[in-house]
């Protein structure tokens, strides 16, 4: 079910109706009951899974919190990460891989490999991440491992969240379902201020960008250097949009229960550097995940500049490597996407030192908004850049892209003269433009603050402009989350 | 009642009078926009009696297409109107047919019958929830009204339904400026260069859904229904298959079950069926794959369609 969906719209009320007549400690069983339906109406075959990996997270929790001894607490572990990593992994790669293996020695000594031939999961990615950081914290013992099942099982498929994240943890999670869920007034309209601004965000900013994005990268070879430019510009807004649009519904949609999910983007084409890009405002629960569970345990900074190096460079490859299988395929623009990345934070680190003494030097230059602007937009470049190999169909795609754009910067200024604009450009760049100016709103003064504070008649004013642009200029007929599709 | 009540009544309240203020524009955007689609012509035509209403899918549409329909009408001293709309089959048309006999008359109806639309569901059920139909029928309680009629006795979509009554598609409307013309009207001067992967893919894209003897019964009985309809209020029918290229009719998938059911089910009526089919082979006659051109039908009225026309009624 879709959240953009007319059976959604009847779908909430309902659960909230049955969630508000359940005593509070009882109503995380109406969230699971309803997380089920909604996961499971997709495709039923789906709850194999899903129960598959709640059994495991909750067997191996248990028997974790058991285990006296350390060999045992280990294997324990390895067991549960090697059946919802290796799963997930296999679910990705295994068919790719086989594939580009029967590709290769198509010449030399012709093979045929069993296939899968299955997908991966509707959401498994984001699951199988939650599922993990969970063995993971009872293992380190943060996090007690004797929670009750059902708690358990609702961390796991908890519905707004299920399909595209945030990738929540359970130290933040359960400790919710034990104290009970009670929903309150303030929390709900904020919620719903989320719900509505994310809906936007999603099915009248992403959905109107789409189109043109698609039509562009679907045939790089015919498309113009401007088209392209435009395209990779309106993607990067697409992708924002599209993603942030439906951890904004799924926090907000948690607040009408009570449930406080993590924030999952702050602003992130305001950032200064691909590093704040990363590591403060884009898909944060992903970062954290991966600085936490991976770049840590990997000796993270501690452990010399060299090391230090590989870590951050290995960190980047894998995130590559979890967003492949999205909307845009498995291949090998995900290594390159995640590999440019890594790039840019050895360049941003061994740069740094230089930037400081520069900014010592200069103090005046580092507090200007002028250079602060110039770091914005040099960030926001690269960043849109990478998003090339993101969204290309493959390698040469990108490559294409990079080069047709690359070899004509000079001619831009008179190609755009000369271009044909359309009413949907004018529109996509006017969502960017209302975009980027409620983000800059929100970063000075968050949004929710201003709107309880504004006068009745500016509040009301722009929930109407919200619901009335949502009716008005939505693609309400479009695609399902891009996100949703790992 | 509390505060918090009275806050969201008058939340609700504004919300539902700005509501109305947008459907009204919308409202009247679609009759500023509007051309072709049927239920727009039922609204704005003058005229109560008709001698001909002519149904079908997209290949009765070039009848319609620029002036022809009045140069029919000139040259026939008859007074016609064209209700054909795209990918539209026998259910639709009779959605159409009941929808148009309720404030008109009409002595004959010429049905312009396709393969393609007795084989899916996608060209019947389905084509009620189109947001292009939906987003150009005017705003008509009695229409309404008739299509939930057929939502419950006929297996349309209830969605199709509440986005007509709340008008969702007009608001919604992205091409709410643009006129309502269907491309193929844009292209009605335009001679057609044969391609065999255009036919195929537009052969592709016609006959997509599996299962096809099932539906061609299906909607054999809905057209059985129209049939009935328009002997009920004492309308005449002429069924015809528009020419269409020889390259497009080789392509065309279970066309003698079809050929043989429509047969079947005109005779039995003492309805006459005429299969004009095979009558203009060459691409010059056609604008795409499968459409005539302003030659074509100028050709097709000329040699039959006119004979058609003004023959006396038995």
């Amino acid at each position: 079910m879709l959240f953009t969906s007319l059976e959604f719209f009847a779908f909430l009320p309902l659960v909230m109706l049955l969630f508000s007549a359940m005593p509070v400690t009882q109503r995380w069983a109406v969230l699971l009951l309803a997380s089920y339906l909604f996961y499971g109406i997709w495709q039923p075959f789906n709850l194999v899974y899903l129960g598959a990996v709640t059994l495991v997270v909750y067997g191996c929790g248990w028997a974790l919190e058991r285990a006296p001894r350390p060999a045992i607490r280990k294997a324990l572990l390895g067991t549960g990460l090697v059946a919802l990593l290796g799963s997930l992994v296999a679910f990705k790669f295994y068919d790719f891989i086989a594939g580009e293996l029967e590709r290769s020695f198509a010449s030399t000594f012709p093979i045929v490999l069993p296939k899968l031939g299955v997908s991966t999961p509707v959401g498994y990615s984001f699951y199988a991440f939650s599922a993990s950081s969970y063995l993971i914290d009872v293992y380190a013992r943060r996090l007690s491992g004797s929670h009750h099942p059902g708690h358990i099982a609702i961390y796991v498929a908890y519905f707004p969240k299920i399909f595209a994240g945030p990738i929540e943890r359970a130290t933040a999670f359960l400790p919710q379902m034990v104290a009970g869920l009670r929903g309150d007034p303030g929390r709900a309209i904020w919620g719903l201020q989320l719900i509505g601004w994310g809906l936007f965000k999603k099915v009248v900013i992403a959905d109107n960008l789409a189109p043109l994005v698609d039509r562009n990268f679907g045939i790089v070879a015919f498309a113009s250097p401007i088209e392209l430019l435009i395209s990779v510009y309106f993607f990067a807004f697409q992708i924002y949009c599209d993603f942030s649009g439906y951890t904004d519904i799924a926090i907000g949609i948690s607040l009408l229960f009570g449930i406080q999910l993590m924030e999952n983007f702050r602003r992130p084409y305001l950032s200064r550097s691909t590093a704040e890009f990363w590591g403060e405002r884009w898909h944060i629960s992903l970062g954290r995940w991966f600085r936490d569970y991976l770049y840590i345990p990997l000796g993270g900074s501690r452990s010399g500049l060299l090391r230090r190096y590989l870590n951050i460079m290995l960190v980047f490859v894998v995130s590559g490597l979890w967003h492949a299988g999205l909307g845009y395929g498995v291949g090998w623009t995900f290594l390159i996407w995640g590999a440019l990345n890594g790039a840019y934070q050895w360049a941003g680190l061994a740069t740094r030192g230089l930037w400081e003494r520069l900014g010592g030097l200069l103090p005046a230059l580092r507090q200007s908004a002028a250079l602060a602007l110039v770091r914005i937009l040099l960030t926001f470049h690269l960043i849109a850049i990478s998003w090339i190999f993101f969204r290309a169909k493959s390698v040469s795609d990108a490559l294409t892209v990079v080069r047709k754009i690359g070899t004509n910067l000079l001619e831009i200024p008179s190609l755009l003269v000369q271009y044909p604009f359309t009413a949907e450009h004018g529109m996509g760049f006017g969502l960017i433009v209302l975009l980027l100016a409620v983000e800059a709103l929100d970063e000075r003064r968050p949004l929710v603050q201003r709107l309880a504070a504004a006068p009745a008649v500016l509040r009301w004013g722009s929930y109407y402009l919200v619901i009335f642009g949502l009716l008005i200029l939505g693609r309400w007929q479009a695609k399902e989350f891009i996100y949703m599709q790992f | 009642m509390t505060r918090q009540g009275r806050t969201a009544i008058a939340f609700i309240g504004i919300g539902l009078l700005i509501y109305a203020g947008v459907y009204l524009v919308a409202e009247r955007l679609v009759y500023r926009n509007g051309h072709s689609n049927p239920f727009f012509k039922i609204a704005t035509t003058e005229v109560k009696a008709f001698d001909w209403v002519i149904l079908g899918a997209s290949h009765a549409m070039p009848l319609d297409f620029a002036d022809f329909n009045g140069q029919m009408q000139s040259e026939t001293g008859l007074k016609i109107i064209n209700l054909a709309s795209p990918g539209t089959g026998p259910l639709y048309n009779r959605f159409v047919l009941e929808a148009f006999l309720r404030g008109h008359t009409a002595k004959n109806v010429l049905y312009v019958a396709d393969s393609f639309a007795f084989y899916s569901r996608t060209w019947n059920e389905d084509r009620f929830g189109d947001a292009k139909l939906l987003r150009a029928t005017p705003c008509d309680p009695a229409t309404a009204w008739l299509l939930l009629q057929y939502s419950r006795r006929e297996g349309i979509d209830w969605r199709a339904v509440a986005d007509y009554v709340t008008g969702f598609s007009k608001i919604n409307n992205r091409e709410r400026f643009q006129k309502d013309v269907w491309e193929g009207e844009l292209q009605f001067d335009r001679v057609y260069r044969p391609s065999a992967a255009a036919v195929k893919s537009r052969i592709a894209y016609l006959f997509s859904d599996s299962g096809r003897e099932a539906a061609l019964a299906r909607y054999m009985t809905e057209f059985a229904k129209l049939l009935e309809l328009a002997e009920r209020r004492n309308v005449r029918v002429v069924v015809i298959k528009m020419p269409t290229p020889g390259q497009f009719r080789a392509l065309l998938p279970n066309e003698a079950a079809f050929y043989e059911a429509m047969t079947a089910a005109v005779a039995n009526r003492g309805i006459g069926f005429n299969n004009f089919s095979a009558e203009l082979d060459e691409p010059h006659f056609y604008f795409d794959t499968d459409h005539l051109n302003r030659v074509g039908v100028t050709e097709l009225f000329a040699r039959h369609l006119k004979a058609i026309l003004m023959a006396p009624v038995n």
